[in-house]
């Protein structure tokens, strides 16, 4: 009996150990720090390029000489795609990183769940490094769920007309983009016009990326808009949006507009335009490390979105948010690599020197102001008008996606516009879209229905959503 | 009459014995428990990651959640939805598409080499060399192809010196892609199918082919009539097997195509389930599409077994 009984234990012993080491293998929890001193361990993660992360590795040395308390590990995704899904596993497992990042896309998805801390005590405490009102108020975007602040742009990426001068001069065409827009005379007719002259020189005109900034920015250069202040969706129903879808989707139709998703490797966006076989490329700040390589960077240049007057219009931005795990095991070390990330110093180390994007806290433009490219202060102009991806579309997980497959189909001639808007207009009504009561400030709203809809400004800093 | 005897004996309350077993000697019981430990591992492995999840979808499925914090019951909401969504059928007809592709195209293929194989010196060189894409991970796998069928790769280039042809878009254009995804699928699986074709084949008595031989059988003609119709238990086990892999492509089409594009076009079951899950966060959705997937499975599998009495010869 004796022996069986030891073998039993020993039996026991053997299957515990495999099950402990299983589930230790699996685990990737951020407890305990990885020296088995007393430091605070954060994980935090993101995507992004091999040149990104190198940085986001070099900001977390800096940060962890300056916090010796604090140990902090990036835990890398270098696919976007990726990104979201193995995020969602790890905090279904509980095994999520303390701090990580969300896309523009995601972020509403990730706040309706419920499992991202509130910003607002720690933001607007006394020695906060980075405040509510430090940051635009157009680029929070699905962060902010009934007034509440869960997420906080790590920074921006307002999409530009970068252009190639050598291009346009090929194509004869003696206008400089810039320069109109400084004169006001940057209206969609000029820029259509030069849009035939490039056709006409067997050129490409411009190329968009298929999604939601391209439609919603080409509408509202028009005067059109999307979703109205409500987050209801009344593209299909304003005759401005359906006339600059309706443009929108005949020059790609004709092939003076090319979906940069779809042209082949070789022959693709980034190197056509590159080779001065494109006009525009429309595109954020991350397009500065192309030129570079390519070289000739004193033949391009950027220009605002062109619209239906010459006055400036907003346009989207996107942007990536950071967010605290609600269940961290170490809020105070989070809240200190989170501030400090995001803080005016951090954007600047992280953006500085060609960096990929731009600002999102105010103090920090001078990271854009480097020099190149000649109209630089364009990005700043786009990203203090600009807007973040509507809160309503992005609470819905895949909604913009859709809509942009949508979209594609009738750009590439496949779906009619009416069809197109159809589809779209029945995805809408499909998802499951939040209360736009949900998605604002309660005083806000309060606000606004006491002001029976008297227009409010967006871009002054005072009208943002207070904690 | 006979007397029947009482089917269990009861311990007699006067002797105080327990039932009578067979005697276990202490090395056979030792032997029995370190049997425990080593299935240990792998009953625990099948226990939380094969029965727990199908558990788990199968409670889910009549729920609807984002997996996070929302969960509501539905009932048959989820099976509703995706019985009626055109996602899920555009799905199962890729799916069946590359079935029907691979299963017949990747098994002939490999019946024919084995055959081949069978008959040649230094074989075993061979067959490393056709077995290696089976020991390769199917990342590793997919990621070779993606350079090979890049529009720019070498079999688009090469193909475009053809006149006339043009450069084939093998992972951009919606009518090509399931075609370039069947391609690897058969390429990938190469390997293993011809080392058990090859294995039937070296179970074929050679006094059969020997007598085929000497009644004047040709090649081509033993091959069709003596060694298929032998073969048949083996073409069996094989079509069984690559008609569930194919059900379950997935990674494949993962790493080629643009989630499951272009358009939709190589988007497969497994896809549409992961897509509900991690990009929809509709678990419940998904867990009704993956338990409608096991539910095709068992029917296909079903019809095979149907057929096999008619098709497959087993050799008494």
């Amino acid at each position: 009996m004796k022996g069986s009984t030891s073998y039993t234990r020993r039996a026991t012993a053997v299957l515990a150990a495999i099950a402990v080491a299983a589930v230790a293998a699996c685990s990737g929890s951020s407890s305990g720090p990885s020296d088995g001193s007393s430091k605070a361990r954060i994980v935090w993660t993101t995507w992004g390029s091999a040149e990104d992360l190198q940085r986001f590795e070099d900001f977390n040395d800096e940060f962890m000489e300056r916090h010796p308390d604090i140990e902090v590990v990036l835990q890398a995704v270098p696919s976007y795609g990726e990104y979201h899904p193995k995020l969602l596993a790890q905090l279904i497992s509980g095994t999520a990183p303390d701090v990580f990042y969300l896309g523009d896309d995601n972020v509403g998805t990730f706040v309706d769940a419920g499992v991202l801390t509130p910003l607002d005590d720690l933001m607007n405490s006394s020695d906060s490094k980075a405040t509510h009102d430090d940051f635009f108020d157009g680029l929070f975007g699905a962060a902010i769920e009934g007034g509440v602040t869960y997420g906080v742009p790590t920074d921006s990426n307002p999409d530009v007309l970068w252009y190639s001068k050598t291009a346009l001069e090929a194509a004869g065409i003696t206008d400089d983009p810039a320069d109109l827009a400084a004169r006001g005379e940057w209206t969609v007719d000029t820029f259509l016009d030069m849009m035939d002259a490039l056709r006409d020189a067997d050129m490409i005109g411009a190329i968009f990326w298929n999604y939601w900034a391209t439609h919603y920015s080409w509408v509202s250069a028009y005067g059109g808009t999307a979703y109205d202040e409500q987050g209801r969706f009344v593209l299909a129903d304003d005759e401005t949006s359906v006339e600059a879808l309706r443009v929108l989707g005949e020059r790609f139709q004709d092939g003076s507009f090319r979906v940069a998703d779809t042209m082949p490797e070789g022959a693709g966006a980034s190197t056509s335009f590159v080779s001065h076989q494109a006009g525009f490329f429309v595109q954020g700040r991350y397009t500065i490390g192309t030129i570079r390589q390519a070289g000739e960077e004193e033949q391009f240049d950027i220009a605002p979105w062109p619209s239906v007057d010459g006055e400036p219009k907003p346009v989207g931005v996107a942007a990536a948010y950071l967010a605290i795990n609600e269940a961290t095991d170490h809020p105070e070390a989070a809240w200190t690599f989170f501030e400090e990330f995001v803080s005016a110093e951090g954007q600047e180390f992280r953006l500085s020197g060609g960096g990929n994007a731009v600002p999102s806290i105010l103090g920090a433009d001078d990271v854009v102001l480097d020099g190149y490219p000649e109209h630089a202060e364009t990005f700043l102009q786009l990203r203090d008008n600009g807007f973040a991806n509507y809160a309503s579309e992005a609470r819905v997980p895949g909604l913009s996606d859709d809509i942009s497959a949508a979209m594609l189909r009738h750009y590439e001639g496949r779906v009619d516009l009416d069809e197109t808007l159809a589809t779209i207009v029945d995805l809408v009504e499909n998802a499951d879209m939040p209360d736009p009561a949900d998605l604002a400030d309660p005083e806000e709203l309060d606000e606004a229905e006491s002001t029976n809809g008297e227009d409010e400004n967006d871009d002054d800093p005072d009208g943002e959503p207070s904690p | 009459m006979t007397p029947v005897a009482p089917r269990t004996q009861r311990p007699g309350p006067e002797t105080g014995t327990r039932p009578v077993r067979p005697r276990v000697s202490g090395w056979r019981r030792r032997d029995r428990r370190w049997g425990l430990v080593f299935i240990g591992p792998q009953l625990f492995g099948m226990v939380a990651f094969v029965l727990l999840p199908l558990v788990a979808a199968m409670v889910l499925a009549f729920a609807e959640t984002d997996g996070l914090r929302s969960f509501s019951w539905v009932g048959l909401t989820n099976f509703g939805d995706q019985l009626t969504d055109p996602l899920l059928w555009r799905a199962v007809l890729n799916t069946l598409g590359i079935a029907a592709i691979t299963v017949p195209i990747g098994l002939s293929i490999a019946m024919v080499l084995a055959t081949v194989l069978n008959r040649i010196r230094g074989r075993t060189v061979y067959l490393i060399l056709i077995f290696a894409p089976g020991v390769t991970s199917l990342v590793a796998v997919s990621m070779i192809w993606q350079q090979l069928l890049r529009s720019n790769g070498i079999l688009s280039s090469g193909i475009d010196l053809v006149p006339f042809l043009g450069r084939p878009d093998w992972l951009g254009d919606p009518r090509l892609v399931l075609i370039s995804v069947s391609m690897v699928v058969v390429w990938s699986s190469l390997g293993l199918n011809v080392l058990l074709f090859l294995a039937g084949l070296q179970n074929i008595p050679p006094a059969v082919l020997e007598a085929a031989r000497v009644d004047g059988a040709g090649p081509v003609r033993t091959f069709l009539r003596v060694i298929v119709p032998l073969q048949t238990p083996t073409l069996f086990f094989m079509t069984v097997v690559s008609v569930i892999s194919s059900l379950q492509t997935f990674d494949i089409v993962f790493i080629l195509t643009h989630e499951g594009g272009p358009d939709n076009a190589s988007r497969t079951i497994v896809y549409h389930i992961y897509d509900l899950a991690f990009r929809r966060f509709e678990f419940g959705a998904s867990s009704a599409a993956a338990l409608l997937l096991l539910v095709l499975t068992l029917l296909i599998t079903l019809a095979q077994f149907g057929l096999q009495r008619r098709l497959v010869h087993y050799e008494s």
